[in-house]
C-alpha cells in the first residue's frame, strides 16, 4: 500500500501544478475564446529569465518576480498578436495559430537558452511539510495543491461576483456587443493574457526542479494541462482542479512500476483519449444502432 | 441642440459605398426615425454611426468629433447601439445583464421602471427569456449606461404586436427621459406615431427629412418615398442589366 501512497503523493506536485495550468488554459478559453497550446511555453519564458538572473547571481526572491513579470509580459505579447490579427477568426483558426505560436517560442527558447545544457533550477520551497501515514508531503505539493484550488475558488468568484469578471464573460459571449456597451475590450483581453501568463510562470518555477531542465519539456506541459481542462469541458474549473491532481497522482504512481516509469508521459494522453471517447460516446452509439 | 450630427458620411461593405453622403440630426429628447426599404442601408448607417464598421465624414456627440474613434470609446462618450437580433449576453442572468452595463450614476431600478416584466425574471438567464423579454432587457442594458443617444435598429422584428406595442411606448419614454433616440423600424406607421423628426434613406441616399406627423398624414408619399418613381426605377434597371 505504502509503495504506492509515496510516489501517488509525490505525484502532488506535478498534479497541482497541471491543476494550475488547465485552469488558466479553461480562464483564457472562456474569456477569449482561444484553446491556448503556448501557456506552459509562456510560463517556461518567465521561469527561464528567473533561472537566468539566479545563475547570474541575483537573490531567489526578486528573481521569482521579475521572472513571473516576465512570463505576465510574454502572456501580453501573445495576446497582442491574437487580439490585434485573430480576434475575429474561428476558434479552429486560433488554436492552429498558437499551436504555430508554440513552435515559434520553443524553438527560440532553445536558442536563447542553450538547447539542452543543463540548468540550475532553484528549489522555491523545500523540505517536508508533515507525515501522512507514513509518507512525507513537501512544502512543494502543499503549496501547488493549495494554488491550485485557491485560484479555483477565485476564479470561480471573480467571474461570478465581480464587474470585471462580468465583463470578461460578456466579452467572451459577444465581443462586439460587449464593445457597444462600452466594455474596454482588448485592455480586458490583454489582461486575461498577462494574468495567465503571470500565474503560470508562477506554477512552473515550483514543478521546473522536478522535471526535465530543458525549455521545451517545460512547454509541453501545455499536454497534461490540456487534458485537465478537457476533464473540465473547457468550462469547469473544478473538473480541471480535480483532473490535474489526479492526472499527477496517476502520473506518479505509474513511474514508481518497475515497467511503468518510461510510459509515464503517456498517462496525459490517455486521458485526453479516453475523454474524447467518452464525449463523443453518444453520436458512436447512435451511429452503431 | 442636437445630441447627434452626421454629416457627409459614407460608409462601405466590402468596397461598395452603401451609404453615400448621409447628413442626420438627432435631438435630445426627441425621437428621429429612420425609414426604408429592405438594402436602402438602415443597418449599415447605424453601424457606421456606432463604430462598428469604418465610415468616413463626421460624426460628432454634444459638439466632439467621434469619426476617428472606435466603437468602445463611442460607447463610452455616451452612443449606445442597440443591435438588431436581441444581442443579450444569454449565459449571464436578466441582472448580470444590466449590470455589466451599469454607469456609476445610474441604478438598476431605472430600467425596472421602464420594464416592470423584468423585475420577476431578473434571475433568469437571458438566453430563456422570450423574444420580447430579450428585447426589453438590451434596450434597458443601454439605458443604465446612462447614454446621450441611443440607435435601436429593428426592435420589432419577430415580436408579436402587442409587445410591439409596449415596446413603442418605452422608447418614447426613453427619449422624454432626454435621451436622443435614432429608431430604425420597419413598422413605419408605428414609428412616426412616436417620433418626432423622419428621414427616409433609398439605394444608401437621404431622399426624405422632415416632421414624422407630415409624413404619417401622406402614406403616398411615403410609399413613394420607400420606393421612388417605379418608371424610373425600371427604367434604371433596364439600363443595368443591359
Amino acid at each position: 500500500m505504502n509503495s504506492l501512497l509515496t510516489p501517488a503523493v509525490a505525484g502532488l506536485s506535478a498534479g497541482g501544478a497541471y491543476a494550475i495550468l488547465g485552469v488558466c488554459a479553461i480562464f483564457t478559453y472562456r474569456l477569449v475564446a482561444v484553446v491556448n497550446f503556448t501557456g506552459a511555453a509562456i510560463g517556461a519564458a518567465g521561469t527561464f529569465v528567473m533561472v537566468a538572473l539566479t545563475e547570474h547571481g541575483m537573490p531567489l526572491f526578486p528573481a521569482v518576480i521579475i521572472g513571473i513579470l516576465a512570463g505576465a509580459l510574454v502572456g501580453v505579447m501573445i495576446g497582442g498578436v491574437m487580439t490585434k490579427w485573430f480576434s475575429g477568426a474561428s476558434a479552429t483558426t486560433k488554436a492552429a495559430v498558437t499551436a504555430a505560436l508554440l513552435v515559434g517560442i520553443i524553438a527560440l527558447g532553445l536558442r536563447l537558452t542553450g538547447g539542452q545544457r543543463p540548468h540550475l533550477f532553484p528549489d522555491l520551497v523545500s523540505g517536508s511539510a508533515f507525515r501522512f501515514a507514513g509518507v512525507e508531503v513537501t512544502w512543494g505539493s502543499l503549496l501547488t495543491v493549495t494554488l491550485a484550488v485557491g485560484l479555483t475558488i477565485a476564479s470561480d468568484l471573480f467571474l461570478a461576483r465581480t464587474r470585471t469578471g462580468l465583463q470578461m464573460r460578456a466579452l467572451s459571449e459577444r465581443p462586439m456587443a460587449a464593445e457597444l456597451i462600452g466594455i474596454r475590450v482588448r485592455v480586458l483581453a490583454l489582461a486575461v493574457w498577462g494574468i495567465m501568463g503571470a500565474v503560470t510562470a508562477f506554477a512552473m518555477m515550483i514543478i521546473a526542479p522536478l522535471r526535465s531542465p530543458d525549455f521545451m519539456s517545460l512547454s509541453l506541459l501545455v499536454v497534461p494541462a490540456l487534458a485537465a481542462a478537457l476533464i473540465g469541458a473547457f468550462r469547469s474549473f473544478r473538473a480541471a482542479l480535480l483532473g490535474g491532481v489526479l492526472i499527477g497522482i496517476v502520473e506518479g504512481m505509474v513511474s514508481a512500476l518497475e515497467f511503468g516509469a518510461r510510459f509515464r508521459g503517456v498517462v496525459p494522453f490517455l486521458v485526453i483519449l479516453i475523454v474524447l471517447l467518452w464525449s463523443q460516446r453518444g453520436a458512436r452509439w447512435d451511429a452503431a444502432r | 441642440m442636437s445630441a447627434l450630427a452626421i454629416e457627409n458620411l459614407v460608409v462601405n461593405r466590402t468596397g461598395i459605398p452603401v451609404v453615400r453622403g448621409v447628413n442626420l440630426i438627432a435631438k435630445a429628447g426627441e425621437i428621429s426615425v429612420l425609414l426604408g426599404s429592405n438594402g436602402a442601408g438602415k443597418t449599415t448607417l447605424l453601424e457606421g454611426i456606432s463604430g462598428v464598421i469604418p465610415a468616413s465624414g463626421r460624426i460628432a456627440l454634444d459638439g466632439a468629433d467621434l469619426t476617428r474613434s472606435l466603437a468602445g470609446h463611442r460607447a463610452r462618450a455616451g452612443l449606445s447601439h442597440v443591435e438588431q437580433g436581441r444581442t443579450v449576453f444569454g449565459e449571464m442572468t436578466t441582472e448580470e445583464n444590466l449590470r455589466v452595463a451599469l454607469h456609476p450614476s445610474a441604478s438598476l431600478d431605472q430600467a425596472y421602471a421602464l420594464f416592470p416584466e423584468l423585475v420577476q425574471r431578473r434571475t433568469v438567464l437571458a438566453g430563456m427569456l422570450s423574444g420580447g423579454e430579450q428585447q426589453m432587457l438590451v434596450i434597458a442594458r443601454s439605458l443604465v449606461g446612462l447614454p446621450k443617444v441611443v440607435l435601436i435598429d429593428e426592435m420589432s422584428a419577430g415580436l408579436a404586436p402587442v409587445v410591439v406595442g409596449r415596446l413603442m411606448s418605452a422608447v418614447r419614454k426613453l427619449a422624454d427621459s432626454g435621451v436622443a433616440v435614432v429608431l430604425v423600424e420597419q413598422f413605419a406607421a408605428l414609428a412616426l406615431a412616436i417620433g418626432n423628426r423622419a428621414y427616409v434613406l433609398r439605394r444608401g441616399q437621404m431622399v426624405f427629412e422632415g416632421g414624422c406627423a407630415e409624413l404619417a398624414k401622406d402614406p403616398a408619399r411615403l410609399h413613394h418615398l420607400y420606393l421612388g418613381d417605379a418608371g424610373e426605377t425600371g427604367a434604371e434597371e433596364t439600363r443595368q442589366h443591359a
